[in-house]
């Protein structure tokens, strides 16, 4: 037999499968996901985490100029190689070329009146001789011979200060051609150039290394400075493990080998890429050698450090 | 043996000063394979008097058998199941279930007592037809005339075959061939050898189906007649 | 008798009607309401749930929200990097500029400055446009509903020009981003721009998001950085929580929900209870009836507790059925965007109707079983 009624139960089953499926469908699953890019990740157990920029292992050296002038010559480009003493830049010389034919000039009329000197002198001395030669004082005054002895005196002291004069044109002269060498700019190290900010033709103040013209240092091998906060430093081992990977490619990892720490704690400076540079803690950096470069590492390139660590008291 | 037994029956309704007594020592007794008659006027406590029988109200004082079984002694639940297994009703107000068919309201004291639905219904339907209305079996009681409602209810009342059964006031919401017809069925399908029937009635038209009037008044039972039973 | 139970329940149609509609009225009234309620105050801690690339927040000590944020300091990225069971920490920006069209049009933006590096945070759920055009300079994602208040009336279309602190930007994106609290338009842009946008301040890094190595779970780590870094370290689900815990706190809008709330459940109780309760005093002549039958108080139990089950499935699955297609319809509206049906508001409603419904049929129950038998001849 039937039993009528059952339309609306059997409705209701529906209606509860139906609000079933539709509550299942609609409620939100919260899947988990990766990060775009895989953000720097640590390799050991305990680390200390820190920031560090890449620089040459002799540090950068901000060439600077001993003259002002006007570079007339370069002769590098930046990336260059270049050996202990290689001429980097010259400046204009040509003031410093007239003072030379200047003090050359001093010399040669130094010179030529000392000659004219010494012959006079020798002429006196052997009037003075003659005279002294002749023992009778009947003969020649005594008046005559005195004034015979005094202008061999006087010629050799005149010829004296032809010398002195020459001495004096010559160091002129050195001193010219050292300014003169001194224009030319090279290379304090066997190194690379990292930076060229001159160019012939423009006007170089000299001085301040605030706005380096030219920057020098060896890559190889390349070091890296990193900042450790002060409150991690207590964790720090000596001679630790240490790797970096640049920002945006934590997928590439270099190994460091430790150098040596900076002796200073200093306040830090945001390496972080900010608009205003600022100072929210102090630092200890640590020097590191990267063991394996590779032609993707640029000087000054900013790098994810993490650097094996004591564990903290509370790591269990 | 006498169904129904009872002595010095007593009930009283109310508390302290309103109460009334409504049965005053009623002694009562039906016969099986006869059908007695309960008359009087309204309030005299026939309706309470049936009640006690069925075991539906407690009475303060006396005592009530059913074939040989006082029913004082039973547990409530075993009253029920007395009820349930040898009792069947036919009620003034004949209280179909409105929304069973009339097949269906039949067959309920088959379902109380467990039995399977098809089988019940199926067994139900049968005895509507021996009843007359076995083409309206598989109607809703509202769609049945007060006759045919109270033949369903009849039909409930047998349809366990009970060894008493209580009716209530069974004619009094019927017209009079109505009434005459279902007086006519309950004579001849509940009167069985095994079985009493207890009519609860004032209407005097109907006095001839019984074969015997207990008359009663203001709680006792005043005098018994035997009209002799010529159907 | 179940069946009599049954036939007694549906019998009266119009009753057996008013009754579900009741149910399913006061089971839909009760989910909506409860559902909405928790999915705006969920909105607090949506942006927390949306970063899906990490499950830690490092925050400024006392940060009570994510709103309300202070500035960490660069360094304090290093300090959360040197913890260990951190598989990695990426920092983020948050901040509220003014953004302007071209038209004139300006709001406040909640911007998020996705780090430069990784693009941690970026939104996934894009609707026009790729995220990964954020890496390229001065582009932007713009959530959908920030890009219709900012563009009325225009077509969704990329490569619209925004002004943010004199940096104009290109829309290269427009993302289904799930919706703030607030209406703000939300943005998602790179760290360093993103810093332009707001103007100068002195610190600038917002939250470092965490994520666990393997083995390590979220909260023993941010417990662990919590000790160890001295900042505010929360999992994703803390922090959601407690902003959401903020804004319960400290908004009108929970007693606002909350008498709502109250209400619908009085209604619901008065309208579901009552109807149920009428009901079995409307049938007691006939429960009266099958007693002197001779139906055991057990047997009435079962029925009644059968046609309240009954009603209360087919109510309450109706009812449900009726909220679903709500918050199936309701998610189209932008505003309503990401709303959704709580299972949590489905089920407990569901229960909570089930105790009123057994509140109700218990009273009645009690009519039935106190009921005198011998009622039923007294015509």
């Amino acid at each position: 037999m039937k039993i009528k009624g059952l339309i609306l139960p059997t409705v209701a089953g529906i209606c509860l499968v139906y609000a079933a499926v539709s509550i299942a469908q609609s409620h939100p699953q919260r899947v988990l996901t990766d990060p775009p890019k895989a953000p720097p990740r640590t390799s050991f157990a305990h680390t200390i985490a820190a920031v560090g920029l890449i620089e040459p292992s002799s540090e950068s050296i901000h060439i600077g100029s001993h003259r002002i002038g006007v570079v007339t010559k370069v002769n590098v480009i930046a990336g260059d190689k270049v050996a202990k003493d290689q001429v980097l830049f010259r400046l204009d010389t040509r003031d410093l070329s007239a003072q030379r034919k200047t003090a050359l000039a001093k010399i040669a009329q130094a010179t030529a009146e000392s000659r004219t000197t010494a012959v006079l002198l020798d002429q006196a001395r052997r009037r003075l001789k003659s005279a002294n030669s002749l023992t009778d004082p009947r003969a020649l005054a005594t008046e005559e011979r005195d004034d015979r002895a005094s202008e061999c005196a006087r010629l050799e002291a005149q010829l004296a200060t032809s010398q002195a004069t020459i001495a004096l044109a010559q160091a002129e002269l050195e001193t010219v051609e050292t300014e003169i060498t001194r224009s030319t700019v090279t290379s304090p190290i066997d190194g690379t150039v990292l930076q060229v900010r001159v160019r012939e033709g423009e006007f170089i103040e000299g001085g301040s290394s605030n706005d380096p013209r030219l920057i020098v240092g060896t890559i190889d091998p390349l070091h890296l400075r990193a900042d450790i906060d002060e409150f991690e430093i207590a964790r720090l081992k000596p001679g630790a493990k240490a790797i970096a990977s640049p920002r945006g490619d934590a997928e590439r990892k270099y190994e460091l080998q430790f150098v040596r720490y900076e002796p200073l704690v200093i306040p830090k400076k945001s390496l972080t890429g900010d608009s205003t540079e600022r100072v929210d803690t102090r630092v200890l950096q640590a020097i590191f050698r990267l063991k394996n470069p590779d032609d993707r590492l640029f000087i000054g390139q900013q790098m994810d450090v993490f650097i094996e660590s004591h564990p903290r008291k509370s790591d269990s | 043996m006498n169904a129904v037994h009872c002595q010095q029956i007593e009930k009283s309704f109310g508390q302290g000063e309103t109460r009334t007594k409504v049965l005053r020592g009623v002694d009562f007794a039906a016969a099986q394979g006869e059908m007695t008659f309960l008359v009087g006027p309204s309030g005299c406590g026939k309706t309470t008097l049936i009640s006690i029988i069925a075991g539906l109200l407690a009475s303060d004082a006396g005592s009530v058998s059913l074939f040989g079984e006082s029913l004082c002694s039973l547990s409530a639940r075993d009253q029920i199941l007395f009820r349930r297994r040898h009792l069947g009703f036919v009620f003034q107000q004949y209280h179909l279930l409105p929304s069973l068919t009339a097949a269906e309201n039949a067959a309920v004291p088959l379902l109380a007592a467990g039995m399977n639905r098809k089988l019940a219904v199926k067994k139900a339907t049968e005895l509507l037809g021996a009843l007359g209305i076995g083409n309206r079996a598989d109607a809703a009681p509202r769609l049945l005339s007060g006759g045919q409602q109270q033949r369903v209810a009849l039909a409930r009342a047998l349809v366990h075959e009970p060894r008493l059964i209580i009716c209530d006031e069974p004619t009094a919401a019927l017209d009079h061939k109505s009434g005459e017809s279902v007086m006519e069925l309950l004579s001849s399908a509940a009167v069985h050898p095994d079985r009493a029937v207890v009519v609860v009635t004032h209407d005097n038209r109907v006095f001839r189906f019984a074969h015997r009037i207990a008359h009663m008044d203001d709680g006792v039972i005043t005098h018994i007649e035997s009209p002799g039973n010529q159907i | 008798m179940t069946y009599v139970a049954f036939q007694m329940l549906i019998g009266d149609r119009a009753k057996y009607i008013g009754l579900l509609f009741a149910v399913a009225f006061s089971t839909f009234l009760l989910q909506n309401q409860t559902s909405i309620f928790s999915n705006l105050m969920k909105r607090a801690g949506n942006q927390i749930r949306d970063v899906t690339d990490a499950d830690v927040w490092v925050m400024a000590p006392k940060t009570e929200y994510f709103d309300q944020t202070k500035a960490l300091q660069e360094s304090d990225l290093q300090k959360v990097r040197g913890v260990s069971g951190v598989d990695y920490a990426v920092r983020i920006f948050k901040g509220l500029p003014i953004a302007k069209t071209r038209k004139g049009q300006f709001a406040a933006c909640s911007v998020l400055g996705l780090d430069d590096a990784t693009l941690l945070g970026a939104p996934r759920n894009m609707i026009l446009g790729n995220w990964q055009d954020l890496w390229k300079p001065n582009c932007i994602v713009l959530d959908k509903a920030g890009y219709l208040l900012l563009f009325p009336g225009e077509e969704l279309k990329l490569g619209q020009e925004l002004e943010l602190n004199d940096q104009r930007v290109k829309v290269v994106g427009i993302s289904d981003a799930l919706p703030a609290f607030t209406t703000f338009p939300l943005i998602h842009a790179r760290y360093t721009e993103a810093l332009t946008f707001q103007g100068r301040q002195r610190q600038q890094l917002s939250f470092v998001l965490v994520r666990p190595t393997v083995g390590t779970s979220p909260d023993e780590l941010a417990t662990r950085i919590a000790e160890q870094t001295g900042l505010m370290a929360l999992t994703t689900s803390q922090f959601q929580r407690a902003s959401v815990v903020y804004y319960l706190k400290n908004t009108g809008i929970p007693v606002n929900f909350g008498i709502t709330v109250v209400v619908s459940i009085i209604v619901g109780l008065v309208v579901t209870g009552q109807t149920f309760y009428l009901f079995i005093l409307e049938n007691l002549k006939q429960f009266g009836a099958l007693k002197a039958i001779g139906v055991t108080n057990g047997s009435m139990l079962g029925m009644v507790l059968f046609q309240s089950s009954l009603v209360w499935f087919v109510g309450v699955s109706i009812g449900t059925a009726l909220s679903a297609t709500f918050f199936n319809i309701s998610s189209l509206v932008i505003q309503l965007r990401h709303f959704i049906f709580f299972w949590e508001s489905a089920v407990g409603v569901a229960a909570f109707m089930l105790l009123i419904i057994a509140l109700a049929s218990s009273a009645g129950l009690m009519r039935v079983i106190r009921l005198q038998p011998a009622e039923v001849f007294r015509s």
